[in-house]
């Protein structure tokens, strides 16, 4: 986990790909948080995948859902 | 640095929206990072935005912020799926421009029917790397222009990928085409990343409604599903009614759609 900024950022696995543009994203923790993807992601057409290994960014103040900034090459 | 202050309504703190570099913005709410804005060029010259905000107030300050200080047009994707982000834009006073859906399509002949589909008569498929980068060129510029004459290219694509200025071929090993003894007629264009792509079939105007595309998919989907991928994706502009319906033909089932918004 890393704190850059005041943003949380941790490494996670897609798990589950929902029909609403979210995602399941299981943390290196163990615990799932439901993620979309960043602004940059969809203007660079980055495609997310299950299983695709991410990074995710969560907000200060609402660890349940978070943001997905990366997407890992493998 | 740009800072402009504004009350957020959240709490007692407000959401101050401070410009921390050419084209981004930051959304602060007691020096919490609550949301981002940015603003790039892409290849085609048109300016994209976007926003990243974990509420809604942020995002709105941001979408001000950023409307006040950018030249429009401006541009911004979003999934349709995304219900609080499309109507985030709307707020802002983005319009539908464009819409692709995105389709997965099938490789196992047995499924999309195409295992016994061939190029017409005097017509023959040359595979991905086997292609003559001159003869390539010349088709792919020849279907651009072609384009451009009626509909405009610029509006056709919503992914622009960077390329050298006044070429349109990236990487010559991605693309099948149907040739002609003469001269190539179609092509088509599959990228395998993490999941087989198809990023453009495309067919000569006077040599449309030959079954070419056609014989094209049966051709680079046969090739994917002998290499061990079960489906391939592919987007299509909702007006395309001959390309969703070639698609729809062969068991490609639309999974989501891409909004492209202006203002």
């Amino acid at each position: 986990m890393t704190r850059n900024k005041n943003v949380i950022e941790v490494e996670g696995k897609v798990v589950e790909c929902l029909r609403s543009a979210m995602f399941t994203v299981e943390l290196e923790n163990g615990h799932q948080v439901l993620a979309h993807i960043s602004g940059k992601i969809r203007k660079n057409y980055i495609k997310i995948m299950l299983e695709d290994r991410v990074l995710v960014e969560l907000p200060p103040y609402d660890l349940t859902r978070g943001r997905i900034v990366f997407r890992y090459r493998t | 640095m740009n800072t402009r202050p504004f009350t957020s309504g959240l709490g007692e703190n407000a959401v101050t929206i401070t410009r921390v570099a050419d084209r981004q913005w930051h959304a602060l709410d007691d020096d919490l990072v609550v949301g981002r804005a940015h603003a790039q060029h892409r290849p085609d010259g048109r300016l994209f935005v976007s926003i990243d905000a974990w509420h809604e107030v942020a995002f709105d300050l941001l979408a001000e912020a950023m409307l006040a200080e950018l030249p429009s047009p401006l541009y911004t994707l979003v999934d349709e799926a995304d219900v609080e982000l499309t109507a985030g834009w709307r707020r802002a006073g983005f319009t539908i421009r464009r819409r692709e859906w995105e389709y997965v399509v099938p490789t196992d002949p047995g499924v999309t029917g195409l295992d016994d589909v061939l190029p017409p008569p005097g017509v023959t498929i040359v595979p991905a790397g086997q292609v003559d980068e001159s003869l390539l060129r010349a088709v792919d510029r020849a279907i651009r222009d072609e384009v451009e004459a009626t509909v405009g290219w610029q509006s056709m694509p919503a992914e622009v990928v960077p390329r050298p200025e006044g070429d349109t071929i990236v990487d010559p090993s991605k693309y099948a085409v149907a040739a002609a003894p003469d001269r190539y007629l179609g092509l088509i264009r599959v990228v395998r990343v993490k999941r087989p792509r198809i990023g453009l079939v495309a067919v000569r105007a006077g040599e449309q409604r030959r079954g070419i595309a056609r014989a094209l998919l049966a051709h680079a989907l046969g090739t994917l599903h002998h290499s061990g991928a079960t489906a391939a994706w592919a987007e299509v502009h909702e007006s395309n009614q001959a390309a969703s319906a070639l698609f729809e033909g062969i068991g490609a089932r639309s999974m989501s759609s891409n909004l492209e918004l202006v203002r």
